[in-house]
C-alpha cells in the first residue's frame, strides 16, 4: 500500500510538472516548438527501449542467481579493504531500484555485514549501478563519458565505507 | 541498435542462459520479472520525457553557462551537487534533464557533480526509502562518510576533462 503510493506520488508530480512545462512552452514558444518537444520525447523514447527491455531482462535473471547470505558473509567488520571490495561490487551489481535494494540492505546486515561494508554497498548501487549505467547514462549522455565517470566514482564507495568504519555513530539494523 | 545496446543484450541473454542451466522455474520468473518491470516504468517514461523535452524548450539557451558552465569552477561545483542532491525523482528524469542543462551550457564536471550528488545525497530517497527502511542513525552515518564525494567527483572531472574530448548536449 506504502509501496503503491510512493510510487504515485512521483508519477503525479513529474505529471504535474510535465503539464505546466507543456502549457508553458504552448503559451510562450508557440505550437511548433511544442510539437517538436514531443517528437523529442518520442525520439527519445524509442532510442531507451531497447536499452530499457534489456536492463530489465539482465536485472531480472542475475536476481535468480545471486545469493546475498552467501556474499555478506565476506562483508564482516574484520573484512579490511577486501571486504569493502566486494560490498563495492556486490552493490554495483545489484539490479532494481529503491524498493529492491534498501531491504538487501537489512538481509546482508542479518548475514553479518557490518556498517562499513553497509554503507560501501548502497552507494556503489546509487553511484555506480549497472543498470542505470547500461539503461540510461550510456545511451542518453555517451559512453564516454558514462565511462569516465564511472571510473572516477567507482572506488568512492570503499572510501566512504572505509571512513564509515571510523565514524562514532553505531548502528543496528531496525529489528 | 547502437554498439552499447548490443553488448548489453549479449549480457542480458548470457546471463539468462545461465538462469536456464539453474531450471525452467527461474528462467519463468526472470521472464515474468522484466514484464512486470516494463509495465510499471512506462507511465514514468510517458511524463519524464515529455516533460524534459518542454523544459528544454523553455530554458533559454546559454542561462546556465555563467552559474554552471564550464569556467564557473568549483562554485559551479557546488551549486551543481547542491542542484543535485535536492533533484527529485528516478534517472529518467534526470538523465533528460541533464541533456537539457547540457544543452543551456552546463559543464561537464559540473554535471558530473550534479549527478553524483543526486546518487549520494538523494533527498527523496532518503526521506521515502532509507529513513523509514533502516532508520537515521544509518542515513547520518552514510552522509557522514560520503557528503564531500559530489564535489571530489567534480574536480576529479575537471583535472581530467582537457584529456577527453565529452560533449554532453548531443548531436
Amino acid at each position: 500500500m506504502l509501496h503503491a503510493l510512493r510510487r504515485h506520488a512521483s508519477l503525479v508530480v513529474i505529471f504535474l510538472i510535465a503539464v505546466t512545462a507543456g502549457l508553458a512552452t504552448l503559451q510562450l514558444r508557440g505550437a511548433e516548438a511544442f510539437m517538436t518537444a514531443l517528437w523529442h520525447a518520442w525520439d527519445l523514447f524509442l532510442f531507451i527501449v531497447p536499452s530499457l527491455v534489456a536492463g530489465l531482462l539482465l536485472a531480472a535473471a542475475l536476481r535468480q542467481l545471486l545469493s546475498p547470505d552467501a556474499l555478506a558473509r565476506l562483508m564482516g567488520a574484520e573484512s579490511g579493504i577486501f571486504g569493502l571490495f566486494i560490498a563495492t561490487l556486490v552493490g554495483t551489481l545489484s539490479p532494481g531500484g529503491p524498493m529492491a535494494a534498501f531491504p538487501l540492505v537489512l538481509v546482508l546486515a542479518g548475514a553479518g555485514a557490518d556498517k562499513g561494508a553497509l554503507v560501501a554497498f548502497i552507494l556503489a548501487w546509487s553511484l555506480n549501478g549497472f543498470q542505470k549505467l547500461l539503461v540510461y547514462e550510456a545511451p542518453l549522455l555517451g559512453l564516454d563519458f558514462a565511462l569516465l565517470r564511472t571510473l572516477i566514482t567507482f572506488p568512492m564507495p570503499m572510501i566512504a565505507g572505509w571512513i564509515a568504519r571510523r565514524v562514532p555513530i553505531a548502528w543496528e539494523p531496525p529489528k | 541498435m547502437s554498439g552499447p545496446q548490443i553488448v548489453l543484450w549479449v549480457i542480458a541473454l548470457a546471463v539468462l542462459a545461465l538462469c536456464m542451466r539453474r531450471g525452467m522455474p527461474q528462467t519463468r520468473r526472470a521472464v515474468a520479472e522484466t514484464n512486470r518491470g516494463f509495465w510499471r516504468i512506462l507511465p514514468m517514461f510517458c511524463v519524464a520525457l515529455p516533460m524534459a523535452a518542454f523544459l528544454s524548450e523553455l530554458v533559454p539557451a546559454d542561462i546556465a553557462t555563467t552559474w554552471l558552465g564550464d569556467d564557473s569552477g568549483l562554485n559551479g561545483i557546488m551549486i551543481a551537487a547542491l542542484a543535485g542532491g535536492v533533484m527529485p525523482g528516478g534517472p529518467f528524469v534526470t538523465f533528460p534533464l541533464v541533456i537539457t542543462f547540457s544543452k543551456a551550457g552546463a559543464g561537464v564536471a559540473q554535471m558530473t557533480a550534479l549527478l553524483t550528488a543526486w546518487s549520494v545525497y538523494a533527498l527523496h530517497r532518503i526521506l521515502t526509502w532509507e529513513y523509514p527502511v533502516l532508520g537515521w542513525r544509518f542515513v547520518a552515518l552514510r552522509l557522514a562518510s560520503s557528503f564531500f564525494l559530489p564535489v571530489l567527483a567534480g574536480l576529479i572531472m575537471q583535472i581530467l576533462l582537457p584529456f577527453f574530448a565529452i560533449n554532453l548536449a548531443g548531436p
